[in-house]
């Protein structure tokens, strides 16, 4: 059965809510326009967005689905207390189109509890006051089983207030030794475990000269050195990486970046700052550049590829061949670069396509070796004069291309290959919208592509185009 | 001429890959000149009957000019090059249905595993046609000659041309390959479709079997439209450098003996004893029957009467049939579950006699000329549907496999369609549109009958129906539109045989364990003749056996055990039945019925007949009701309608429509009027017969309305109501509904408001414990037993046990209904006999029940109140229950702690306020007996101008008016386009709303999605009928949230989930 997963403010106002059946929220809403549920992809944005709250602490905690802890002990100065903390964090992410709660409480039970449940959209528990924010709260904020929570809302106890004041054996017996912990978690009575995520650490590395330098051969020999620094790492980690950005920072603080590209991850430091250099020229230094960076991005491991036994002639060829490539990519662009690879379709101008030049072949697709194809096809094809055949589906006895008149010795055909009827009107679909297809040969030898377009009809003239070379 | 049989034609039987159905390649392969077309679908039979029915529509009288050939392309499982098998006579066809049977039982459900073993133990008599692979290959080369060998001089090799790169290259290594191994080349085209049109729904339908969309489909797609039906002449020339190839196809066919009308039918002989034969037996058993039956001795009327309906069963060679039938229903009776027959020929006195239904057709107005349902020339069996209690049903369908052998019974298959919703996101998904997209294309469509969606609500969800993605899916789905999608079994049909089953059709495995189905349909049976027994399952037979359980013997002692001890003819309860107290009664319980009742006013049985057909698609949709209702009142006379004096009497219609007054409402009756006025032939009416039988799968009834209507146009009939005839047989297609079945359902609904009328304390027991079933949910029919006098009791751990019961009250007739602890959401059955094991052994506390069952079981009794027949309120009981647990869980390993617990703190927990209590009621039991939700709100309602519900009654029709209430039922009948019938209750009573289309679409959100609510509008009462006509409406749903708050100020933005009840909606 499928349901509704999450549920927008306007949807809500409809009468929609999470757990309700996809088919009674389509009769319900006519013009709900809905979208898969992605779990996955939303543990993966809220792990990405935990990597990006480590610039408010260094302490991050997630806790699925929806919620982040941040440790903002000794931090918060920093924004001018934690109110402004809390600001400065809403103001970011909902100028990112990302609305969120906040609180800050003494415990993180406390403070998840009043993000869950408190009023207002941020909330700043002043420090040993949780107890009287939590009173009027539900049971259910203090993340219990949802079957415990509703149960003990059923006995009559709405509010924490109440809970706070039972005594505590009776509690424990009836909902475990859990809501305990919770409520003294909450309360700052034991300490709460949080697991914190620490950032993965990102492909960096930083020079930073005494003397701040601007001689061509000066860039030239840091830019290797900060290389050099990076690609230890890389190495370290078995890593390469297909993209780097150097940049030369300046005294007056402004920076200027360069970048580059590989055709496969590498960490060679005199190859990347090979390819660095032609374009160093460009780089105004200014008064002097006292720093310089390089960060590596599209970061993959190499090891396994290079190491592999039956693989080192390959391998060979691809290290021999990938610097000639990344130079002509670099010089020339990288779109200029490119090898041709299969696509499955029956229409012989889309059977191909541009790949990056060392790309891996796409799994699925593949030659099909039952119908031959030319060598050399033509872009567009190339109509035909002068040509004789007999009808309906005969090969042609002759015909004129470029002036020259080729009479035909031999040939196979038809190969008949009908429209890619979805790329047009439904309306428009028509069965003899087809091409035959023919490989003939001429007097001298020379194979050739031909075709008929449509269908024979009694009458009409048939029209004949060339469509590429054999050989 | 060249002669040619196309030999390889794959319907869309073979699912997913076939894209044309049989009938249109046959009917296609006869206008092409095509001598025979081989059938030949993956592993399968199913769509060989629909091709042999069509070609033998074609005919007419003419002599075959095309043959539909049966066979069937086999596909092993172990690297053999599939086959195309065609049997060439009867025991040929025998031993491929008990190949096919083999291969499906070893297999899931739909799949079907093959291996070259299994074929040659069944090869002899079968004509076989090697399909090579895509890769011609010495191993291919080996294969073929150890396959030649094999089946020497029955083998041929396949080869067609497809328009490939390198036909011609391949076309001369097959013919090399064929004559070196001695099996003969002979041309196909490997039929997929029957014109080139459907290349594209061939590709559609390749995407979705590959799970892929088109653009990614690549090589997987066809590249050209050429494998449809080719004339001879243009198969010819494409095999022109291969001599004697095509003609070799029909000479093939010239070699198939076999034809489907060879399958004759045989019954099963274990219902007649030995020495006997069958016709003795029958007669034996009927005239014992009627002895039983007329037990008061029997009139000379009925002695005829039975003698001529045996004489007709004879001469039809019937009684098999109805041998049959009564050894199910024998059986059945004899293990006390309660069954009734139906259908055209079950309203027959000997079907009286045998027990299979206890209507007795001889009774004065009943008139049922048995004869007229069994055709004599029509050649198929008659036609019994026999209803069994549906909590017994599985109990009879084991019966008919112990008796017969799972050799020789099988279920019927249900073809499962395509249908809208599913064709546009199949459609749409393989065109490459996104999940959002088909999902609100999808949602467009309203019931899963409905047309497909019309431009302005793709419009309506926001997407451009001009937009060319958007035409093309939904011009491709409308395509797609009843192409059979998989086979399912039939829900209770089944097909008996005397020789193995699996000789005549093959045999697969359901879904459900211990099920196996056949591979046709009832209309494959049908066009067969095979003999088909319909073990159905209704709730209502549950319902009425489980409360003749408690009621008390009759006046004269009889004890009530079947339908037909109930006394006949009770004026009391068609009184009831006109003043529209019919909630629980069989039928006639809907919106609609009720609205009827009171109107048509039944007074006698056949009035309930007409009762229940009246109110159907069909007698709506031809504008019927109204005609009779006034004819009844008097305000019309009964007129009937004549053709033209010329064209014969003025009264041919009066022995067809006698007993509507004129009026036609039976399906039967409109059938008798293609044939009387518009003068059908036996042919085209039995045609027009199978159409509406099979309308909603192929819309074939349309092709008979111009003919019908000319038909009675021509000989001077009203054309006008020519025309509502025909709609009316259009509407008969959607849901037919003949008078034989009515007759049948009549009985149900005299015995169940005959039961109801008498004893509302056992109706209401025994409707709750037969739930679910029927229209309307516990609370309903507790307040409607409530309403007649019924005390009823709350489920308790001190005197409920699973089902209901009734307690003796002192000093009434009635008995008070006990709710049985079945209406505690979640409770099982085996827990709750322990319990009672537990009370019945003088447990009467907590912990004592505590020491038997689940801590889950005692939390759900504590939170449904179940513990108050122990003086201990509802959440005393849960934190009893609660603290149990600690104790029994670790009794075992600290029995001090155990002790301990005894001596706990007191804790004072506050008290449920009383609308919280009735949330609790509903939320945990569905119902409540403390107090109805509204009478909480009665404020909020006055406030919002509603009047109690019980008010409508007393106030004038067209008066303007507020009602508020709980939204009961929605529904949103396809006989009344776009208008929705709201059901609401108050704590005074119920109130039908309608909203008009022009409302619901204003109000559409909350139409269909408030659960409680006020609707402003206008009264409308006719005939005692009241309807409250809606303009607007107030949303109070969120008011429930209060009732399960007893904290008046709490945070508004987390209160509990509003909804308190879940309405019943029909779309």
């Amino acid at each position: 059965m499928r349901q509704l997963h999450a549920v927008n403010t306007p949807g809500r106002l409809a009468g929609l809510f999470v757990g309700q059946k996809a088919t009674d929220a389509m009769a319900l809403v006519p013009e709900l326009v809905t979208a898969e549920a992605e779990p996955e992809a939303d543990a993966q944005a809220l792990t990405e967005l935990a990597d990006w709250c480590v610039r408010f602490s260094p302490a991050v905690a997630l806790d699925p689905p929806d919620s982040l802890f941040l440790d903002v002990t000794g931090v918060a100065h920093l924004w001018g207390g934690e109110a402004a903390l809390a600001g400065d964090l809403r103001a970011r992410l909902g100028a990112n189109g990302l609305p969120v709660r906040v609180a800050v409480a003494d415990t993180p039970g406390a403070a998840w509890a009043l993000a869950h449940q408190g009023e207002g959209c941020e909330i700043i528990v002043p420090p040993g006051e949780q107890i009287a924010w939590m009173a009027r709260l539900r049971p259910s904020a203090l993340r219990l089983e949802p079957q415990a929570a509703a149960q003990i809302e059923r006995l009559g106890l709405k509010m924490l207030a109440q809970l706070f004041a039972l005594p505590r054996a009776p509690l424990a017996r009836r909902f475990g030794a859990d809501a305990l912990t919770r409520i003294d978690e909450a309360l700052g009575r034991s300490k709460a475990a949080l697991t914190f995520r620490r950032p993965p650490n990102p492909w960096f590395a930083r020079l930073a000269f005494a003397e701040p330098i601007s001689q061509l051969e000066d860039l030239q020999r840091v830019s290797h050195d900060v290389a050099a620094r990076l690609c230890a790492r890389l190495d370290q980690e078995g890593q390469g990486a297909r993209r780097f950005e150097l940049a030369f920072h300046r005294l007056d603080g402004k920076a200027h970046a360069l970048n580059i590209g590989l055709a496969l991850a590498a960490r060679d430091p005199a190859r990347i700052a090979r390819l660095f250099a032609p374009k160093l020229e460009t780089v105004d230094p200014g008064f002097g550049i006292e720093v310089v960076t390089l960060a590596a991005s599209a970061v993959e491991p190499t090891a396994g590829r290079q190491i592999r036994l039956d693989s080192l002639l390959d391998a060979g060829r691809e290290d021999a061949l990938a610097p000639l490539i990344d130079r002509l990519a670099n010089r020339l662009g990288e779109e200029r670069v490119w090898k041709t690879v299969p696509v499955e379709s029956h229409v012989p101008e889309r059977s191909t396509a541009h790949a990056p030049p060392l790309s891996p072949p796409p799994p699925a697709a593949r030659w099909d070796l039952g119908t031959p194809r030319p060598l050399r096809l033509f872009r567009k094809p190339e109509p035909l004069e002068g040509v004789i055949s007999l009808i309906p589906d005969d090969p042609p006895r002759q015909f004129e291309w470029r002036r020259r008149l080729h009479r035909i010795r031999r040939a196979e055909g038809p190969e008949r290959i009908g429209d890619e009827w979805w790329r047009i009107d439904i309306e428009d679909v028509r069965t003899d919208r087809v091409r035959d297809y023919y490989r003939v040969e001429d007097q001298d030898g020379a194979r050739f592509w031909v075709f008929r377009e449509g269908l024979y009809a009694p009458g009409e003239p048939a029209r004949w185009f060339l469509h590429g070379l054999f050989g | 001429m060249t002669r040619y049989a196309e030999l390889q034609a794959t319907t869309n039987f073979s699912f997913l890959r076939g894209a044309s159905h049989p009938d249109e390649l046959v009917i296609t392969a006869a206008a092409l000149g095509i001598e025979a077309v081989g059938i030949v679908d993956h592993n399968s039979l199913a769509g060989v009957v629909r091709a042999w029915r069509a070609i033998k529509d074609l005919k007419g009288g003419d002599e075959p000019t095309t043959r539909a050939l049966t066979g069937c392309r086999l596909n092993f499982a172990d690297g053999t090059p599939s086959l195309l098998c065609y049997p060439s006579d009867r025991e040929a066809y025998g031993r491929l249905t008990r190949l096919l049977t083999v291969g499906q039982r070893r297999s899931e459900k739909g799949e079907c595993e093959l291996h070259w073993e299994d074929f040659l133990q069944h090869a002899q008599g079968q004509l076989a046609l090697v399909v090579p692979p895509d890769r011609l290959d010495e191993a291919f080369e080996r294969r073929l000659g150890q396959m030649a060998g094999e089946l020497r001089g029955r083998v041929w090799l396949a080869a067609s041309r497809g328009y490939g790169a390198r036909d011609l290259h391949r076309l001369s290594q097959l013919a090399g390959l064929a004559a070196a191994s001695g099996a003969p080349m002979v041309a196909t085209n490997d039929v997929l479709y029957h014109g080139p049109e459907r290349r594209s729904l061939q590709d559609v339908v390749t995407c979705i079997r590959e799970c892929c969309t088109i653009h990614e489909a690549g090589l997987r797609l066809a590249a050209n439209a050429e494998r449809h039906l080719k004339p001879p002449a243009e198969m010819a020339r494409l095999f022109a450098r291969f001599p004697g190839a095509v003609e070799r196809s029909a000479e093939i066919a010239d070699r198939i003996g076999f034809d489907l009308g060879q399958l004759r039918y045989e019954y099963p002989d274990e219902p007649v004893p030995p020495g006997k034969t069958a016709i003795q037996h029958l007669r034996d058993l009927t005239w014992a029957g009627a002895e039983w039956r007329f037990s008061k001795g029997m009139g000379e009327k009925e002695k005829q009467t039975i003698a001529r309906e045996l004489a007709l069963i004879e001469e039809c060679d019937y009684p098999n049939y109805f041998l049959t039938v009564h050894d199910i229903v024998r059986w059945a009776r004899g293990q006390g579950i309660l069954c009734q027959g139906r259908g055209s020929a079950a309203n027959s006195l000997v079907c009286f006699c045998l027990g299979v239904t206890a209507v007795d057709p001889t009774k004065e107005d009943h008139d049922l000329l048995f004869s007229r349902f069994i055709s004599k020339n029509r050649g198929e069996p008659p036609d019994i549907d026999v209803d069994f209690e549906h909590e017994r049903r599985e109990e009879v369908m084991q019966y008919v496999y112990d008796r017969y052998g799972r050799h020789r019974a099988a279920i019927v298959a249900t073809v499962i369609h395509y249908r809208p919703r599913m064709a546009i996101r199949q459609v749409g998904k393989a065109l490459g549109l996104t999940e959002d997209v088909t999902a609100a294309l999808a949602g467009t469509v309203w019931g899963s009958w409905g047309d497909m969606s019309p431009d302005e609500y793709i419009a309506q969800v926001g997407l451009d129906p001009k937009a060319p993605e958007i035409r093309r899916a939904t011009a491709l789905a409308q395509e797609l539109l009843r192409f059979p999608r998989h086979l399912s079994q039939h829900v209770g049909g089944y097909v008996l045989t005397q020789r193995r089953l699996d000789e005549t059709v093959p045999i697969g495995n359901a879904a459900m364990a211990d099920r196996t189905f056949i591979e046709w349909d009832k209309d494959d049976i049908d066009a067969l003749g095979l003999m088909k027994v319909d073990v159905l399952a209704l709730g209502m037979l549950t319902a009425l056996r489980k409360s003749f359980e408690m009621l008390p013997p009759l006046k004269d002692g009889t004890v009530i055990t079947d339908i037909a001890h109930i006394p006949p003819e009770d004026p009391k309860v068609y009184e009831m039945l006109c003043a529209a107290d019919s909630v629980g009664v069989f039928q006639v319980e809907s919106r609609a019925q009720m609205s009827m009742l009171p109107r048509l006013k039944p007074m006698k049985f056949y009035d309930l007949v007409i009762e229940v057909a009246i109110v159907r698609p069909g007698p709506i949709q031809g504008d019927m009701v109204h005609p009779y209702l006034k004819r009844r009142d008097g305000i019309e006379p009964v007129v009937f309608p004549a053709p033209a004096p010329e064209h014969g009497p003025l009264d041919e219609l009066k022995g067809v429509l006698g007993k509507t007054m004129g009026v036609p409402l039976f399906q039967e009756q409109a059938m008798r009027l293609a044939i009387e006025a518009a003068k059908f032939s036996d042919d085209d009416a039995d045609g027009l017969r199978r159409a509406m039988a099979t309308f909603r799968n192929m819309g074939t009834v349309g092709d008979y309305g111009a003919q019908f209507v000319a038909g009675m146009t021509r000989r001077g009939y009203d054309p006008e109501f020519a025309q509502r005839c025909f709609k009316q047989i259009e509407g008969f297609g959607s849901y037919g509904f003949p008078e034989s079945h009515a007759i049948s359902f009549a009985l149900l609904v005299y015995a169940s408001a005959w039961v109801k009328k008498w004893w509302p304390d056992a109706f209401c027991a025994s409707l709750l414990n037969s739930q679910p079933m029927g229209f309307y949910q516990p609370a309903q029919l507790v307040r409607d037993a409530r309403e007649h006098g019924v005390e009823v009791r709350p489920p308790d751990v001190a005197a409920s046990v699973w089902d209901c019961t009734l307690e003796p009250v002192e000093g009434r007739r009635l008995r008070a209904v006990r709710l049985g602890l079945r209406q505690v959401k979640g409770l099982r059955e085996t827990d709750v006999e322990t319990l009672v094991e537990l009370r019945d052994s003088g447990v009467r506390t907590i912990e004592g029940f505590a020491r038997g069952l689940p801590h889950r079981t005692l939390e759900l009794l504590a939170e449904a109140d179940a513990f108050a027949g122990l003086g201990i309120s509802r959440r005393e009981a849960l934190w009893a229950v609660k603290g149990l647990a600690g104790t029994f869980r670790e009794e075992d390993q600290a029995p001090l702690l155990a002790r301990q617990s005894l001596q706990e703190v007191q804790v004072e927990l506050p008290l449920m306020s009383q609308p919280m209590n009735v949330a609790e009621d509903y939320r945990t039991t569905r119902l409540s007996l403390k107090a109805h939700p509204c009478s909480f709100f009665r404020e909020e309602l006055v406030k919002a101008g509603a009047v109690p519900a019980q008010a409508l009654k007393t106030l004038r029709d067209r008066r303007w008016v507020s009602v508020g209430g709980l939204v009961l039922v929605r529904q949103r009948p396809g006989t009344a386009k776009g208008v929705v019938f709201m059901t609401l209750e108050d704590e005074t009573g119920i109130a039908n709303v309608v909203v008009w289309k022009d409302a619901f679409e204003a109000n559409r959100r909350l139409v269909m999605g408030a659960s409680f609510v006020v609707v402003h509008g206008q009264i409308q009462s006719e005939a005692g009928v009241i309807h409250l006509v809606a303009k607007s409406f107030t949303d109070l749903s969120h008011l429930h949230a209060t009732m399960k708050d007893d904290d008046p100020d709490r945070d508004p933005r987390r209160k509990p989930s509003a909804r308190l009840v879940s309405s019943r909606d029909f779309h």
